[in-house]
């Protein structure tokens, strides 16, 4: 029996160059984090408050692990009392629309000590008036958008349904696309451990060793760190740190990098074109 | 944001679109009051696949004959057990008795509880409740809920089969978002969203499947859990209406097949304008 050829061996340069696309993939994903996810709730959510002048809305996905519904993120005067309040999958107004699939609105809904007031109370707000919709998609219930007393009446319409539903529909999409982002490092893991298991062998993945796996890594991830990805990375830091500036910081970050960016651009084309001309001579 | 980004679910039914469905009918229209006068839903038993249904709420009339609740027993089967408390977990199915007992008074009401506390299996425990029900006898099946689960495709068209074979309408309300959801796309049911118009007994027939009929599903007034009630808006409002209207067909006609029975639906509709 011939010796088992070294793991490396059997990666070509494509495999290796999509292994380090891969890889950096998952290290922006990473130093990103749930934090990309939770801002763009957290936008969409502010975003449903100004357009149907709420007084609350929020979000609540679907938690495997404990089984619940957990309110993730709000918006308005009245939402921030929701925040982490998690309840059972089939509970109360959200439980139903999640489960079913069904949006619905309710209003003038009478204040009974079993339609969820326990709940609500603890969220120190009960309305008169809501608007649920299903985060759902293809691949099943993600979660709930609530939308709760609009200012400007006392009940939601039809259409109010509609446009909950498209907002809902952006929250679905980026859920799921931060979480392809978040499952690249473990995609990552997963192809790496594959690849190094020995030659013909019909173990599982986790059969590699830890030593094959890093060499693997360190193959993959060769030059990913060098000098210029090395400041890049730096700068990625940096903007995910932004997530804590205000609106000010943000625009005047926005402008300098502009200046920067056109600089470079500049100074690319005129290298670019300096090196035509010496070749024309 | 353009009108493409919208739902498709009640565009047909409201406001201004209505007139979409206007057409010349091939069978002619059916006198409303021959069909609808004296009728009252008797002999005629609809079944509620929801949340439950209080017995006790004065919207039902005491009309529940029997309830039940679809669970995972200790081996991840579903099973049926009695409901002897007759509850409501949401409010959402007395709603839907509350509208099918409104417009059928004498119908008998069978309430089919799926929401159970572990989601992971709600489509299973959802075609086992649409099993039982049609193995019950039930005349007319109000579901207000749908699957979108690929795999519960083939489970549910063979339950949509054997309920049309079985003199068992089913009744459906559209689901809104944008993808396929079983058994409310299938033929043989009956597709309902809402519409915009304040009156039980202003339904529209679109020949444009899948969603086939709308019906009053804006601001209705409901019951809801607690003997209370509340003002609702959704498709899952329309539904009951439709299946009220079966009822009184069905007690009318009690061999009406569900072919027939659209049938009817569809030549006594409104026509818009």
């Amino acid at each position: 029996m011939s010796p088992a050829r070294r793991p490396a061996d059997r990666l070509d340069a494509d495999a290796l160059e999509l292994l380090r696309s891969i890889a950096r993939r998952g290290s922006i994903a990473r130093r990103l984090e749930d934090g990309a996810e939770r801002a763009v709730l957290r936008s969409i959510v502010e975003a449903t408050v100004a357009l149907f002048d709420a007084e609350a809305s929020s979000i609540a996905l679907f938690d495997p692990g404990r089984n619940q519904l957990v309110f993730e993120v709000a918006a308005g005067e009245q939402g921030q009392g929701v925040i982490g309040l998690a309840i059972a999958p089939d509970q109360g107004i959200a439980g139903y629309v999640f489960t079913t699939g069904q949006p619905l609105a309710l209003s003038e809904v009478e204040r009974d000590a079993r339609f969820g007031r326990g709940a609500a109370e603890a969220t120190g707000y009960v309305p008169r008036s809501l608007v649920a919709v299903p985060l759902i998609d293809d691949s099943g219930s993600l979660g709930v958008l609530e939308v709760l007393d609009k200012r400007s009446s006392a009940a939601f319409s039809l259409r109010d349904i509609e446009l909950a539903s498209v907002f809902a529909r952006q929250a679905t999409v980026a859920i799921r696309a931060s979480r392809v982002e978040r499952d690249m490092a473990s995609l990552l893991r997963g192809t790496l451990a594959a690849l190094a298991a020995p030659a013909g062998t019909t173990d599982p993945p986790s059969a590699a060793t830890p030593a094959t796996v890093a060499r693997i890594v360190e193959l993959a991830t060769r030059n990913l760190d060098g000098d210029d990805e090395g400041r890049l990375w730096a700068i990625v830091d940096r903007v995910a740190r932004l997530r804590q500036a205000d609106p000010d910081e943000l625009d005047l970050l926005a402008e300098i990098l502009e200046v920067v960016a056109r600089r470079a651009e500049r100074r690319a084309s005129q290298r670019r074109r300096s090196g035509r001309a010496r070749g024309v001579e | 944001m353009s009108d493409s980004d919208l739902p498709a679910w009640s565009e047909p039914f409201v406001g201004d679109r209505r007139s979409s469905l206007l057409r010349s009918r091939p069978l002619g229209s059916l006198d409303r009051a021959a069909v609808f006068d004296g009728a009252d839903g008797a002999g005629v038993t609809v079944a509620i696949i929801d949340s439950g249904v209080e017995r006790d709420h004065p919207a039902v009339g005491g009309k529940l004959v029997r309830s039940v609740v679809i669970e995972f027993d200790g081996d991840g089967e579903p099973t049926v057990r009695p409901d002897s408390e007759a509850i409501d977990v949401v409010g959402h199915g007395t709603a839907c008795a509350g509208i099918i007992h409104g417009l059928a008074p004498a119908a008998d009401l069978v309430s089919v509880r799926v929401l159970g506390p572990d989601n992971k299996g709600k489509g299973q425990i959802f075609a086992a409740g649409l099993e039982w029900a049609i193995a019950d006898g039930a005349t007319v099946a109000n579901l207000s809920l749908s699957s979108r689960s690929e795999a519960m495709f083939p489970i549910f068209h063979d339950l949509a089969d054997r309920a049309y074979f079985t003199n068992c309408l089913l009744v459906s309300a559209a689901n809104n978002v944008q993808g396929a959801s079983y058994p409310s796309l299938f033929a043989s049911v009956v597709s309902v969203a809402a519409h915009d118009v304040a009156d039980p007994w202003t339904w529209f027939y679109n020949p444009a499947p899948p969603v086939e009929f709308g019906a009053y599903g804006v601001d209705v007034e409901v019951a809801w859990k607690g003997g209370g009630h509340a003002v609702a808006t959704g498709n899952s409002f329309a539904a009951p209406h439709i299946a009220g209207l079966a009822a009184l067909i069905r007690g009318h006609y009690p061999e009406a097949t569900p072919f027939e029975v659209k049938t009817i639906l569809a030549a006594t509709a409104n026509q818009p304008g």
